[in-house]
């Protein structure tokens, strides 16, 4: 078990225990914001099990979930428009912690696979994860605010 | 007019099909000029549906 590893079981722990104690209580736009994060947390750990294991492929699971993860989140966003009725509380604390979470792990997988294609896929990853987890948290704090402007569409 | 829009587009196109292309190339693991070939007719799908979906949000 190498440094990788432990990495990524210590943020699969002390990430997933968090989302599953949120989006198990709580509010509606609560929990919706802790199946984005734990989205974001599977992915994270995917990059580091790619690099744990020198299995690249993983890297590739990570890029599908960077994308589905945030888009899962702005179709809840959508259907539950009308039931959202009150702001996240810990919505942009937590996707301000998804997002420094990204860096270190986008950081320490390129300085492992070193410059070239893999790098700049890795890069491409953790923007993608970061911008879309920006978006996903702005639309769902202006979710509970706009409910009957969507409903008379 | 008509044909100043129409070299619009094409143009939106062949920018969509070109980044489209750039970032096949970067996430695909192992370049060759197959990869290549179908990277730029997978891109020249996703331009076209993407110049499609703006027109479609912009409502022109």
């Amino acid at each position: 078990m190498n440094a990788w590893l432990v990495c990524a079981s210590l943020l699969l722990v002390a990430g997933l225990l968090p989302v599953v104690w949120g989006t198990a209580r709580g509010p509606l736009g609560h929990r919706v914001v802790a199946q984005n994060c734990g989205t974001s947390v599977v992915c994270l750990v995917m990059l580091l099990l790619a690099q744990g294991y020198e299995r690249p492929a993983y890297t590739d699971l990570a890029l599908v979930l960077a994308v589905l993860g945030p888009v899962g989140t702005l179709v809840f966003a959508r259907l539950l428009s009308g039931e959202l009725d009150e702001e996240p509380r810990w919505g942009r604390a937590v996707t301000a912690l998804t997002v420094a979470a990204t860096a270190p792990v986008v950081i320490a997988s390129c300085a492992a696979t070193g410059p070239g294609r893999a790098a700049v896929k890795v890069v491409f990853i953790g923007v993608l994860l970061a911008a879309g987890n920006v978006i996903a948290s702005r639309t769902l704090s202006g979710a509970h605010r706009n409910p009957t402007e969507t409903r008379y569409d | 007019m008509r044909r100043g829009r129409l070299g619009a587009t094409v143009a939106e196109i062949l920018v969509w099909q070109v980044a489209l292309s750039v970032l096949w190339l970067v996430l695909i693991s192992t370049v060759d000029p197959l990869e290549l070939f179908v990277g730029l007719g997978c891109a020249l799908v996703g331009a076209v549906a993407a110049v499609a979906a703006r027109r479609a949000v912009s409502g022109r």
